[in-house]
C-alpha cells in the first residue's frame, strides 16, 4: 500500500514539473553553461594527450560530472512542497491515511526519475563533443543510478528545510549550501594534485566520493572501488534523509 | 449516545515567540453521529487549533480525542479512514485539474483505478462541476475551489467531515450553494463538525453549538436554547439573534470592538 501511494505521489509530482517546464529547463541550461565555462578556462591548460588523469579523453569529460552533478542538486521538489504546505494541500495529505513514508518518498522518487532524463540529456549533448562513456552502456545505466541517488539525497535534504521552515526563502537559501559542497571536491583535478587543506576538505565532503565514482565511470572502464564508495555515500545518507524526512512529519504540528 | 466526536480535556501548548501559549486549555466536546455541529468563536479562541488535533494535524498537549470511536492519537490512520477534512485554507494542487484531483485523492483511499474515476465523477456531479472537471485549479474561482476542497473531503464517504470556516470568503452566492451541499451530505448521514465566524450561518445548518473563548468551551446548546437563556437571564423582551448571544458570551461588546480599531495617521 506505501509504495502503491508513494507511486501515486510520484506521479502527481511528475505531472506537476511537466506542466512547469519553465522551472525544469535551467537544471539542463545551467549545468551546459558552467560545462562550456568550466572547459572552456581550462581545457588548454588539460591537453588531452599530455594529462594523464584524462586517460585519453578531453577535459570536458572530466568536467562533465561536476555538471552532472549540478544539474540533480537543484532540489525543485522542496519549493514545490514549500508551496503544498502553504497553500494547504500538504494538510490535506496528512490528513488522508497516507504512509508518511509515501509522502516523502513520492516526491523523492519523482525528483530521481527527473533527475535521470536530464543527465541522460546531458551526456547526450556532450556526445558530440568528444565526450564518451568508457564503461559502455552497463556504466551509463549505472552513472544514471548514481545521479539519480544523489538527487534524492539533495532533494531529501531540501525537503528538511522546507518542512522545518516552510518558507520558499528559507528553502532557496538553504540549497546554495550545494555551492561549498561542489567547489570543496576535485572539482578542476585530481584530488592527489589539490593543495593539503583542500584536499583534506575533499576527502570529508562527501560528494568528493559520488564525483569520483561518476568519473571513474565516465573515464575509466570500471574502477569498482570509486563506484562503490558513491554508492555506499548515497545509499547511507539517502536513508538518513529519508529517516529524517519521516520523522519531521510524523511530528509535524 | 453514539458519538461521532468526543473530546475530554483536550489541551493544546505549544512554544511561541513570547513564551508557552497556551491554546485550548480542557476542551470537552460531544457530538452525537448524524448532527451538524457548530463551533464558534472569536479570531484566536482556540477552534482551529481543535480541530486541528481532532483531525490528526496536531499532537494533543494532554486530554483524549475520539472521532468516529477512533481514539486520534492512538491510532491516526484509522481515525483519518473515518474522517473528511475541509480547512480554512482550501487544500488543493493548483497544477492539477479537479477531475485529477479527486481521483488522486481516491486513490490514495485506497480505491482502484476505476473506482476512483468513478467516484469523481459522482463528487463533480454532487458540487456542480463536471464542466470544470478537466480545467487545472488554478483557473478555479474562489467558490469553486471550496466546492472541489468540499468534493476531495468526500471521496471516501467519510462518518465525519470536519470543516474549518467553508465559506470564508465566498459570495452569498457561493455561500448559499455550499450550505445547500452540506445539507445534502448531512442527510446522507455524515456528521457535520463545522467551525464559522458566521452565526447567521450556524444559526441556519447546526443542530448544536459550542463555543470557544480563550481556550475554554463558555457555552453549549441548539441555537435556540442559547438564545432563550440569554432572553431569560437579561430578561429580553425580545427573540435575540445568535450575534448576541456570542457577544455576551465571550465578553465582546459592538464599543469594544470599534474600540479594538486605531487609526493610522500617516
Amino acid at each position: 500500500m506505501s509504495m502503491t501511494q508513494a507511486g501515486l505521489l510520484g506521479q502527481r509530482a511528475i505531472r506537476e514539473a511537466l506542466r512547469t517546464p519553465e522551472a525544469l529547463l535551467p537544471t539542463l541550461f545551467i549545468p551546459l553553461f558552467f560545462l562550456v565555462v568550466n572547459v572552456g578556462q581550462a581545457g588548454k591548460i588539460f591537453p588531452s594527450g599530455d594529462t594523464p588523469f584524462l586517460k585519453g579523453q578531453n577535459y570536458g569529460a572530466f568536467q562533465l560530472p561536476s555538471s552532472i552533478l549540478l544539474a540533480a542538486s537543484f532540489g525543485s521538489a522542496a519549493l514545490y512542497l514549500v508551496e503544498d504546505i502553504e497553500g494547504g494541500y500538504f494538510d490535506k495529505l496528512r490528513a488522508s491515511p497516507v504512509s508518511r513514508t509515501a509522502l516523502v518518498l513520492g516526491r523523492l522518487g519523482a525528483e530521481a526519475v527527473k533527475s535521470v532524463v536530464i543527465t541522460a540529456a546531458l551526456v547526450l549533448l556532450a556526445l558530440p563533443f568528444g565526450i564518451t562513456i568508457a564503461s559502455g552502456p552497463l556504466g551509463f545505466l549505472l552513472l544514471l543510478v548514481l545521479t539519480a541517488g544523489w538527487a534524492t539525497v539533495f532533494a531529501g535534504f531540501m525537503q528538511l528545510i522546507a518542512l522545518k521552515s516552510r518558507s520558499a526563502a528559507a528553502t532557496n537559501s538553504g540549497g546554495l549550501i550545494f555551492f561549498p559542497l561542489l567547489f570543496l571536491t576535485p572539482n578542476f583535478v585530481p584530488r592527489n594534485m589539490l593543495t593539503r587543506p583542500m584536499e583534506i576538505a575533499a576527502t570529508y565532503n562527501p560528494v568528493t566520493y559520488i564525483m569520483e565514482g561518476l568519473r571513474s565511470l565516465i573515464l575509466d572502464d570500471f574502477a569498482w572501488a570509486a563506484i562503490g564508495r558513491g554508492f555506499a555515500v548515497v545509499v547511507v545518507l539517502g536513508a538518513v534523509m529519508v529517516a529524517l524526512n519521516v520523522a519531521t512529519i510524523r511530528n509535524y504540528d | 449516545m453514539n458519538l461521532a466526536v468526543e473530546a475530554n480535556q483536550l489541551v493544546k501548548h505549544y512554544s511561541g515567540r513570547s513564551g508557552l501559549v497556551e491554546a485550548v486549555r480542557g476542551v470537552d466536546l460531544h457530538v452525537a453521529a448524524g448532527e451538524v455541529f457548530g463551533f464558534l468563536g472569536p479570531n484566536g479562541a482556540g477552534k482551529s487549533t481543535t480541530v486541528r488535533m481532532l483531525t490528526t494535524l496536531m499532537t494533543i498537549t494532554s486530554g483524549s480525542a475520539h472521532v468516529a470511536g477512533v481514539d486520534v492519537a492512538a491510532d491516526p490512520d484509522g481515525a483519518r479512514r473515518r474522517i473528511g477534512v475541509a480547512l480554512q485554507e482550501a487544500g488543493l494542487d493548483p497544477r492539477q485539474t479537479g477531475r485529477e484531483l479527486l481521483v488522486l485523492q481516491a486513490r490514495l483511499f485506497g480505491s482502484s483505478r476505476p473506482a476512483a474515476a468513478e467516484r469523481a465523477a459522482e463528487l463533480l456531479e454532487l458540487v456542480d462541476l463536471v464542466e470544470a472537471a478537466d480545467r487545472r485549479i488554478k483557473g478555479y474561482s474562489g467558490g469553486m475551489k471550496r466546492r472541489l476542497d468540499l468534493a476531495s473531503a468526500l471521496v471516501h464517504e467519510p462518518e465525519v467531515l470536519f470543516l474549518d470556516e467553508p465559506t470564508t470568503g465566498l459570495d452569498p452566492a457561493s455561500r448559499l450553494t455550499v450550505w445547500d451541499e452540506l445539507r445534502r451530505i448531512n442527510d446522507r448521514g455524515t456528521t457535520i463538525f463545522l467551525t464559522t465566524q458566521y452565526l447567521e450561518e450556524a444559526d441556519q445548518l447546526c443542530d448544536r453549538l459550542a463555543i470557544i473563548d480563550d481556550g475554554l468551551i463558555v457555552r453549549e446548546g441548539t441555537p435556540a436554547e442559547l438564545k432563550a437563556e440569554l432572553r431569560e437571564r437579561r430578561a429580553l423582551d425580545y427573540e435575540p439573534t445568535l450575534d448576541e448571544v456570542f457577544l455576551d458570551v465571550t465578553g465582546r461588546t459592538r464599543e469594544r470592538v470599534a474600540g479594538d480599531v486605531q487609526e493610522v495617521r500617516a
